[in-house]
């Protein structure tokens, strides 16, 4: 995972936007979506896999849809009014998530969300990473307590908090509270982590952690991952989307999308010419 | 490739068994009580507008009615000749301010001491008394025409009375008792017949009035000054004035007819234009808002006249000058000052700011003052200046609002062309905030206009449209509010009566005015916002 | 002045600078003016009416007027000397004294005794209305904040909120003797001025707890959702319980609204005067709520048109209106320095 982004200009003129080499099983399968803000479409005939225990980051310009797609996948985008999903499916083990029978928060359990901004609560540590435990009505205090160590080690933050577990989230630094929403998602034991630019407000030393952690937790989980910063697509993501505008323009192998674009456009902004 | 790895639990998307009923899972019922109660505020806006109508209604039939038995009563007859009787009694009132300028310039220009001075003007008095008993045997002809029409009236009414119990208890069954009820029909035309029988008489009597309003004024003294010999002119010019009105009268009375229909748009038209606002008289209920409204606006006015610049200059000065220091002071300060009760404030009103205000106003010092010395405490001025206390803080704090929503940059911008601090605020800050502090003034409007209790114990309650020859010193005469009014009346009156209806209609308008006044301030706001960008 | 001193930056007096000045003045002025009437007002009723509330032997204060019902005052002379007594008081008087019973004496209304009856009638009074404003209130809010969604509804609803904050108290008081007095039959009764009382709130309260939902930032819901709770589990546990103190605040200032208002209770549910306290002589538990009730802000305006003004019925009539202010004050500041407190508390 050493790949650095070199900017070699072997551009290619093959047409076929998607080169995408599945090589493990298929967890979600996101296939034809169009979806619509009110009047204005936001992303144009998405169709993608994500492959099971693989890190996939989206990348592309600010306002290419990127984001959207990522809040459709665990359906946060029905909290904003006037959102739909006009065409296409996307499915999660072959079942499709907008399906009307689809309990939306049993969804939510399974596919679990970092956002751009840490949101600890203000309750304590503890309450933090047991909140989701207790909404589904857990609460043997052994049971938590283990799963609060578990989540905690599996973020990298059991030891620099073990020791005050009872004190407000809020009061961790910048980096440590955006672990601590990691641990709440991981608490619940999802199948695919969502990550919403979760670096983008943190500074290098916190972000090299995170970035860590992703590494650990590919092993676990299924991690989509929506980043600005190419470098981190670059050094954490196995495979690489590039939105541009509401469309997807190329989806492969992170090492290919850096190193051997096939299209003109992804070539130009993983090198910088514009985004 | 999904299935040659079968999922762990490849249903556990699909909805779980959630309680269901009515086909409402928990969280659709929570979410409906939640908006149940968010539709309070408008089924309570819509109930507001419903008793307001429901019990106001019936006013304007009533009123009707009550116009109509006025005519049929023939109490319109008797008010024509009772008019020519009272603008007589005006006339003699402006006799005796000439007597009492003729006194003063006896005893103060001339030094003749009182006695004196009320002994040269025998003359004049007899003159006076001469002009003034004039008016006696008309006098006397509308007392006893008054006592007749009464009688017509009373006896109409008890008709009323009865038919409306025969139909009681004719509904409850009761017929046999419904029958015994003696109702007297009233006929209006025999009734009438002996009112304006009396029309020769009149004739005759109105001739002899004339006659010797005329014959007086030859006694009429000489003026000792030009400016009071003027007055004198002035006054033989109304009397003429008045006898001429004399034909008319007697057309009116000629042609009056108790048949002749009162139109239905009257009820309406007595009602926002009527100038008086009479109850409980035992010769006519007149429901007139006029005089409420005029108060009430009079009040509001003075209020706001205090309160704009107060309160406006107050937001300036909190938002543009003051320290940090000062405004954690202030503000705080004068959110205290709305917090004191309206009904505190006006038991001040009548405790202590109506006197001090008197006692200003009889200072020699501040005689100069329109309208002082006065004597009544309460009146508008005391009323408006503690409504302009209700009127500051809303004002206040609403402009403060809008000169702190004005982006800091146009401010920097103008200091950094090399403006002072007053022309900033002038020509930058208060312009990109006019709407908002214009909207601030029209809710402080809607705040004092529509408070009762410091109007009901300050505005001094005295039924009569504000005399506005008087100039600016109207503000020292006492009014009654359309707040007040209700706030009075409505624990004296009785359910369903016409009053208690035209109360109600009163609320009714008060209703509507603050929802105009809201209204105005939202589109203010909404039309100007843009500006600011 | 020298050339040395002198630079292009000089400060000098100008026309501009000096009508500045001026004009500072004239605002500074306007706010300290404001500020002095409500000094006024407030000293001149504190002042007057600690005489009555206070005394200057123990227990210094006067428990009488907080404990007995008003009656009226009687002043008389006898053998030489000059008494004012109770009512009851100089009932039993006569009875001890059998010449005094034809003793001329001049008698004050309400103006003996205290206002016991007053206080707990506009506890009671707020307590209720505040009870049914906050029920209706925080849900209506939550139904705006949290669940509502663009539409015709909510702009009616938003609209109505706005125009029912601008009706006149007055016409509360109509609108409550038509609804709840006259066609609910509930006659003028304690459950007809909670109703009157809550609902001119209203506006007050959903304004003011929509304010404090929407400063819960937006993460705290999508946290929890993602998560994989309910809507109602989230603002249940994750919304409500951080709004609440700001709810809580902003409402107390309602709630000085609703114990300083008069005119919505005059037809609804005071009374002039009422021998038996809340409590006495009732047959069933709905003739609680189906009473009416002495109250602070009406007996203030009983006392200030209904009886003349003298030395003697001053007493009672600062006395009162002094209680009262300090009730209200109490309310109003607690409300300010709780919401002072509370900004510099809760920064997400």
């Amino acid at each position: 995972m050493d790949i650095k982004t070199s900017f070699n200009s072997s551009s290619s003129g093959r047409s076929i936007p998607v080169t995408s080499s599945p090589v493990g099983p298929t967890l979600i399968d996101i296939d034809h979506v169009d979806f619509y803000y009110g009047a204005s479409q936001a992303l144009h005939d998405i169709n993608l896999k994500i492959e099971e225990k693989k890190v996939t980051a989206f990348i592309g310009p600010s306002g290419c849809g990127k984001s959207t797609l990522l809040r459709c996948l665990n359906r946060m985008n029905d909290l904003i009014d006037g959102t739909r999903v006009a065409k296409g499916q996307i499915k999660i083990r072959g079942i499709n998530i907008y399906d009307p029978s689809v309990d939306v928060i049993e969804l939510r359990k399974r596919v679990g969300m970092v956002f751009q901004k840490s949101n600890p609560f203000p309750k304590s540590i503890y309450e933090n990473i047991t909140y989701g435990l207790r909404l589904q009505g857990r609460s043997n205090k052994s049971d938590l307590d283990a799963v609060v160590e578990k989540s905690l080690r599996g973020a990298a933050l059991w030891d620099e908090v073990k020791d005050r577990l009872h004190t407000s989230g809020l009061g961790l630094s910048g980096g440590q509270q955006q672990r601590l929403c990691i641990a709440r998602a991981i608490a619940v034991e999802p199948e695919v982590i969502l990550m919403d630019e979760p670096c983008s407000a943190l500074d290098p030393i916190a972000t090299v952690k995170v970035e860590e952690l992703i590494q650990e937790l590919r092993t676990k989980f299924t991690i989509v991952i929506v980043t600005h910063n190419m470098q981190q697509a670059a050094r954490c993501s196995d495979k690489t989307a590039f939105f541009y505008m509401g469309k997807l323009i190329e989806f492969a192998d992170t090492r290919a999308i850096f190193m051997n674009p096939a299209n003109a456009q992804t070539e130009a902004y993983v090198s910088g010419r514009f985004g | 490739m999904d299935s040659l790895r079968p999922a762990p639990n490849s249903d556990f998307l699909v909805n779980k068994k959630r309680v269901r009923v009515l086909g409402l899972s928990f969280d659709d019922a929570v979410k409906i009580f939640f908006g149940g109660n968010a539709l309070v505020s408008v089924i309570v806006l819509a109930l507001i507008t419903y008793f307001l109508f429901q019990e106001g209604f019936g006013f304007f039939g009533q009123n009707h009615r009550n116009l109509l038995t006025y005519r049929q009563a023939g109490l319109e007859y008797v008010d024509y000749i009772r008019t020519q009787e009272s603008a007589h009694t005006a006339l003699t009132r402006y006799l005796s301010d000439l007597r009492l300028r003729q006194f003063n310039y006896a005893t103060l220009e001339k030094n003749i001491s009182p006695s004196a001075a009320n002994e040269s003007l025998v003359a004049f008095d007899d003159f006076a008394a001469l002009y003034g008993d004039a008016v006696e045997p008309l006098r006397g002809l509308v007392s006893e025409l008054t006592e007749q029409s009464t009688a017509i009236k009373t006896k109409f009414l008890v008709a009323e009375d009865k038919r409306v119990e025969r139909q009681q208890l004719t509904t409850e069954g009761k017929i046999a008792e419904a029958a015994a009820v003696k109702i007297e029909t009233v006929d209006f035309a025999l009734e009438v017949k002996a009112l304006t029988g009396t029309l020769p008489a009149y004739k005759e009597l109105a001739a002899e009035f004339a006659k010797k309003l005329d014959a007086a004024l030859v006694t009429a003294p000489a003026m000792p000054t030009p400016e009071l010999k003027n007055r004198l002119e002035r006054f033989r010019q109304l009397n003429s004035d008045f006898i001429a009105t004399f034909p008319a009268t007697t057309r009116s009375l000629e042609t009056w007819d108790y048949t002749r229909a009162v139109p239905w748009y009257q009820a309406f038209s007595a009602f926002l234009f009527g100038r008086e606002w009479l109850t409980a008289s035992f010769w006519q209920d007149w429901y007139g808002i006029v005089p409420l409204f005029m108060g009430s606006l009079m009040v509001s006015l003075v209020a706001l006249l205090l309160a704009v610049p107060m309160g406006v200059g107050a937001a300036i000065y909190v938002n543009q000058i003051a320290s940090a220091a000062e405004q954690r002071f202030i503000k705080p300060c004068i959110e205290f000052i709305s917090a004191i009760p309206s009904v505190v404030l006006g038991f001040f009103g009548i405790a202590v700011l109506g006197q001090l205000l008197r006692w200003l106003s009889q200072q020699d010092a501040l005689a100069w003052v329109p309208g002082f010395p006065f004597s009544e405490r309460l009146n508008i001025l005391t009323a408006g200046c503690l409504l302009a206390l209700i009127a500051v803080p809303t004002i206040f704090t609403l402009a403060e609002d809008a000169l702190q929503n004005v982006p800091k940059a146009f401010k920097e911008a103008s200091f950094a062309l090399g403006a002072t601090r007053l022309q900033t605020i002038i020509k930058i800050v208060v312009p990109a905030s006019l709407s908002g502090i214009i909207s601030a003034v029209l809710l402080g409007l809607g705040r004092v206009i529509g408070e009762t209790m410091v109007v009901l114990l300050c505005a001094g309650n005295r039924i009569a449209i504000p005399d506005f020859t008087a100039g600016l010193a109207v503000v020292t005469q006492p009014v009654h509010t359309m707040t007040g009014i209700i706030a009075q009346e409505m624990g004296e009156v009785v359910r369903g009566s016409i009053h208690y209806r035209a109360l109600f209609v009163v609320g009714l308008g008060l209703f509507f005015l603050s929802l105009a006044i809201n209204f105005l301030a939202q589109k203010i706001v909404n039309k100007y916002r843009i500006s600011i960008g | 002045m020298s050339a040395l001193n002198r630079h292009i930056l000089q400060s000098q007096p100008s026309a501009a600078r000096r009508w500045e000045a001026a004009a500072v003045w004239l605002f500074r002025s306007a706010t300290y003016v404001i500020l002095l009437c409500g000094a006024l007002v407030f000293g001149t009723i504190v002042f007057k009416g600690s005489k009555t509330v206070f005394t200057t032997t123990a227990p210094f204060i006067n428990v009488a007027f907080f404990t007995e019902a008003p009656e009226s005052l009687y002043v008389f002379e006898y053998q030489g000397q000059k008494r004012e007594m109770g009512d009851r008081e100089f009932r039993a008087f006569k009875a001890q004294h059998p010449d005094a019973s034809n003793v001329k004496s001049e008698s004050y209304v309400y103006s003996a005794g205290g206002i016991f009856p007053c206080i707990v009638g506009t506890v009671l009074l707020v307590l209720g209305s505040m009870f049914i404003a906050l029920t209706l209130g925080v849900s209506a809010a939550v139904y705006l904040s949290e669940y509502a969604t663009q539409g015709r509804v909510v702009t009616a609803i938003r609209l109505a909120i706005l125009n029912l904050a601008g009706v006149p108290s007055i016409v509360f008081g109509l609108f409550g003797l038509g609804l709840f007095v006259i066609y609910l039959d509930w006659n003028v009764s304690l459950i007809a001025g909670w109703f009157t009382l809550a609902l001119m709130v209203l506006p007050v309260v959903i304004t003011a707890s929509e304010e404090s939902l929407k400063s819960v930032p937006k993460g705290f819901r999508e946290g929890s959702l993602a998560l994989g709770a309910t809507k109602w589990q989230t603002i249940r546990k994750n919304v409500l319980p951080y709004a609440l103190p700001g709810i809580l605040t902003s409402s107390i200032l309602g709630i000085a609204r609703v114990a300083g208002e008069t005119a919505p209770i005059m037809f609804t549910a005071a009374y002039v005067v009422r021998d038996k306290l809340p409590w006495e002589g009732l047959t069933s538990v709905s003739d609680f709520f189906f009473q009416g009730v002495m109250a602070l802000p009406y007996h203030i305006y009983v006392v200030s048109s209904k009886i003349p003004q003298n030395e003697y019925t001053e007493r009672v009539q600062y006395g009162t209106a002094f209680v009262f202010l300090m009730i209200v004050a109490t309310i109003a500041t607690s409300s300010i320095l709780l919401r002072n407190k509370l900004r510099n508390r809760y920064k997400w």
